[in-house]
């Protein structure tokens, strides 16, 4: 905070001095030309009341009544001003306002009979403090170096016929004329000074600027390590919390293990060895006893599958394939506002996990597609059992393809049935369409079958 | 209005919107602009003196531009044309002078032969050329050609020529007759002039109240023997020149004649003087006053060309009062057609032999013979229609520029030093070149 403060109040009185000279060569110039023209009418106006007029027009051409003059030059000094003050966002903006202000300035200088022509370092000052590149700014620099020639040089008095200052001032004493011609003469170089001054200013300024920006260039590299720093700690500590994960796990995984498997392969052990010590001796017994390790192994088994499911995660892991299908469908409908018809008139019990994984997979992936690719706003999924393949058929509304690029969806739904000897169809003519086949593995298809058949017997 | 301004304050369309709109307005203020809905009824003005051109008064003041602006109505009754009268002929420079000062210069003005080259340099009078070119009705020819040269600068015709006298030579008839002399037509020479003044004086030297010639000026001796002296520009005089030796020459030898050239000018009047040179309008103007006062001299006088120098011709100097159209005139063609009125009606240029005493620039006008005849009847002038054309053909306009006046002193002085002072006049010619041109530096 404290460096902030230092390098803004720094920058600040800099700034300061060179718009206050700015400022000041606006005032300034202003007052010279009104002093200028104000005293040029007031000359004009002694030569007529004294009866002497035609001593100017032998000179040049008064196009217009004298008092004329004085109103046209504080018009167009107030134009320049206004156009000084406008700032250029680019470069087509900045050449339309310089033109304006060589137009106000060149009348301005036509009126005082180019006797005064300071208003061209205002137009070259005010030049400098736009931010252009220096090949454009040089070439304005020498462009108003030329102009400012030019209007000082006698050649636009002498070929345009405009009023000339030395001929009108002479209504004056000659000891009054010549201090005004020197009062003239001072200011015109009172503003080149004050010109000179703001150039140094300017030049301190954006210098220290420069500085200003290497000093936050440095701050910023700093600021950048410690934030790469910070960003390794927090890689280091998202491993550390996955390694923590993992072991907190592998400790629930041992304690379940312990708690069920090895309970019940301890009590199946210690059977087995009562059975082998048994066996010659009281076969019958022994009998009892298998019987009670088999009892053993089976609540083994159920325990070893309740911490299973306690185990896995997911939605399907805790519930029936049917409800996790009718789940998901549901959440896919609420969340996507797509209607998806679920149809399944096959039993969807009994199934092994991997199996059950493979199905609820497939649906998954196949109305993630659906959307996602077919942008389909109408779903159909039929699940029906024919002899022992389970056909899952997931067509939808969508835009569908011609070509069809597996994806990863596509190939790891393929390789998912493989697996389970199963199959994969698609066809993308009319929406999109995927008919997947899984052989059924279990007899009790067969025993359900039959008792529906002994049923409508 | 504060809202406007607090906008011009903080948003940059508006202040560009203001100081573009305060360029224009200083624009149209020193333009005189005027939105073209907005037609008053047209006004002309026209700057014009009272009295002659030719510094005589006449009594008939504006009697011309009355006539013309009578004729100009009868054509453009919507339009009206003012003056202002009482204006003098002394402060008629001024007067304009002030009038531009104060932007009410008038839209058509006349220019004194004085001022013309001063109003053609500042560019204060229109470009005719444009307005000849597209007017059919127009023609240049119909004036004398040197009478229109008197109104362009560098090419370009600014003004049309009014009213123009050419200077003559003044003859005493009575005077050479009892002298036997006898001057050999329009083509004479100073061979024949300087003999016909060395007669009449050297006859008369007992009576020194008889002259050959007064007022043969150095002006008229450079004019015979095609002297150009000053540039255009009026920036170097030319003074060296063998033209110049021989009419300093010439001048030597008139002078040493018996009182040749210290006389004054009521001398001719009284018939003691055999010569002198006279604008038209000053011949003109002492005819006509002793013809009205039925006071006839006791000598027959008429008017010559001037005598040809040794490298010349029979040249006059012309002087021509012209008509100029100002260049910020808001109705260039309504100030057109009243010049054209006033400078090339036949029926207004006539009136010029009525009400003032120079002669009209139109050819036809100045060698009509029945306007000679009436001019003859009623005023005594014989309009000598042989030597007039003759003299407006071989005339010429002085260079006029600024400070014309100063430089002329300059070499009269030069002129009258040399005859002074009896030394080699070539070295003298020299010396004085050197001063008028380092003097004519000084004044521009």
């Amino acid at each position: 905070m404290t460096e902030n403060g230092k390098i803004s109040s720094y920058e600040n009185s800099i700034d300061t001095v060179s718009y206050q000279l700015f400022r000041f060569m606006l005032i300034f110039n202003g007052i010279v030309v009104l002093f200028n023209t104000m005293v040029t009418a007031h000359a004009i106006h002694g030569f007529i009341i004294e009866g002497n007029v035609f001593e100017l027009i032998t000179k040049f051409h008064l196009r217009m009544p004298y008092w004329k003059i004085p109103l046209i030059v504080i018009l167009l000094y107030i134009s320049l001003l206004s156009l000084l003050s406008i700032e250029c966002h680019n470069h087509i903006e900045l050449i339309v306002k310089l033109w304006l202000e060589i137009m106000a300035c060149f009348g301005i200088c036509f009126f005082s009979g180019f006797s005064y022509t300071g208003m061209v370092l205002l137009i070259l000052a005010d030049v400098m403090r736009n931010r252009i590149d220096w090949k454009k700014k040089l070439f304005y620099i020498m462009g108003l170096a030329c102009y400012d020639l030019v209007l000082n040089s006698s050649l636009p008095a002498s070929y345009m016929n405009v009023l000339s200052i030395k001929t009108i001032w002479s209504y004056y004493r000659y000891d009054v004329e010549t201090m005004l011609t020197g009062a003239i003469n001072i200011m015109f170089l009172l503003n080149v000074f004050a010109f000179i001054m703001y150039m140094v200013f300017l030049t301190l300024e954006q210098m220290s600027e420069k500085e200003r920006i290497s000093m936050l260039y440095e701050e910023l590299s700093e600021v950048n390590s410690r934030l790469e720093k910070a960003n390794k700690q927090l890689e280091a500590y998202t491993e550390e919390s996955v390694r923590a994960a993992e072991t907190r796990e592998r400790n629930r995984f041992a304690q379940e293990i312990h708690d069920t498997l090895g309970h019940a392969l301890t009590g199946i052990v210690t059977g087995i060895e009562a059975c082998i010590m048994l066996m010659d001796i009281a076969p019958d017994a022994t009998k009892e006893q298998l019987k009670a390790i088999e009892e053993v192994a089976r609540q083994g088994i159920t325990d070893v599958r309740q911490s299973v499911k306690a185990l896995r995660p997911d939605a399907l892991e805790r519930m029936e394939l049917k409800d996790a299908l009718l789940k998901i469908i549901d959440e896919t409908q609420r969340s996507t506002g797509i209607s998806i018809k679920f149809e399944c008139d096959a039993s969807l019990v009994n199934f092994s996990t991997d199996e059950e994984e493979a199905i609820y997979r497939i649906v998954q992936e196949g109305v993630t597609n659906a959307i996602r690719h077919g942008k389909a706003t109408e779903i159909f999924i039929n699940i029906t059992r024919v002899n022992d393949l389970l056909n899952i058929r997931i067509k939808d509304n969508g835009i569908g393809c011609s070509k069809i690029h597996k994806g990863f969806g596509l190939h790891h739904m393929e390789e998912r049935l493989a697996l389970l000897n199963g199959k994969l169809e698609y066809e993308g003519s009319d929406g999109f369409t995927i008919n997947a086949s899984v052989p059924i593995r279990w007899g009790s298809g067969e025993e359900e079958q039959s008792k529906k058949e002994a049923e409508y017997d | 209005m504060k809202i406007i301004l607090n906008k011009i304050k903080t948003q940059r369309r508006y202040r560009l919107l203001l100081s573009c709109l305060l360029i224009l307005i200083a624009f149209f203020i020193a333009t005189d602009f005027q939105p073209i809905g907005r037609k008053k009824t047209k006004k002309l003005v026209i700057g014009a003196f009272t009295g002659s051109y030719w510094d005589l008064q006449n009594g008939y003041a504006y009697k011309i531009l009355d006539e013309a602006i009578e004729e100009y109505k009868k054509e453009n009754p919507e339009v009206e044309v003012e003056y202002v009268s009482g204006i003098t002929r002394d402060d008629y420079q001024e007067w304009l002078a002030e009038q531009m000062a104060q932007g009410k210069m008038p839209d058509v003005f006349f220019v004194p032969s004085d001022d013309f080259s001063n109003f053609a340099q500042i560019g204060a009078m229109m470009n005719l050329n444009v307005f000849i070119k597209k007017d059919k009705d127009f023609h240049l020819e119909n004036f004398y050609k040197k009478t229109l040269q008197s109104g362009s600068y560098k090419n370009v015709q600014y003004a049309l020529p009014y009213e123009c006298a050419p200077t003559l030579m003044m003859v005493n008839k009575t005077l050479l007759r009892e002298k036997e002399v006898k001057l050999s037509g329009k083509e004479w020479t100073w061979g024949d002039f300087y003999n016909a003044c060395e007669k009449v004086g050297r006859q008369l030297e007992a009576d020194t109240d008889q002259y050959g010639v007064i007022n043969y000026g150095w002006q008229d001796a450079f004019a015979a023997n095609n002297v150009k002296l000053f540039n255009s520009k009026g920036t170097e005089c030319d003074f060296t020149s063998a033209n110049i030796y021989e009419a300093i020459l010439f001048l030597e030898r008139l002078s040493k004649l018996p009182q040749g050239r210290v006389t004054s000018a009521m001398d001719f009047y009284k018939g003691r003087v055999a010569f002198e040179p006279m604008l038209f309008s000053e011949y003109r103007a002492y005819i006509s006053s002793e013809f009205s006062a039925q006071n006839y001299a006791d000598f027959d006088w008429s008017y010559t060309t001037m005598p040809a120098g040794t490298s010349g011709k029979n040249i006059s100097r012309l002087d021509t009062l012209n008509v100029a159209m100002y260049s910020e005139t808001r109705n260039p063609k309504e100030a057109w057609e009243f010049m054209k009125v006033l400078t090339a009606s036949e029926k207004i240029q006539s009136k010029i032999f009525d009400y003032s005493e120079g002669i009209s620039p139109l050819i036809n006008v100045t060698e009509d013979p029945q306007i000679a005849a009436h001019v003859k009847e009623s005023y005594g002038v014989t309009l000598d229609r042989d030597v007039i054309s003759y003299a407006m053909e071989n005339a010429v306009t002085d260079v006029k520029f600024n400070s014309y006046h100063d430089a002329e002193t300059e070499v009269s002085s030069a002129v009258n030093s040399i005859l002074d002072a009896k030394t080699n006049i070539q070295m003298e010619q020299i010396i004085w070149n050197r001063r008028i041109n380092s003097y004519l530096k000084k004044i521009k």
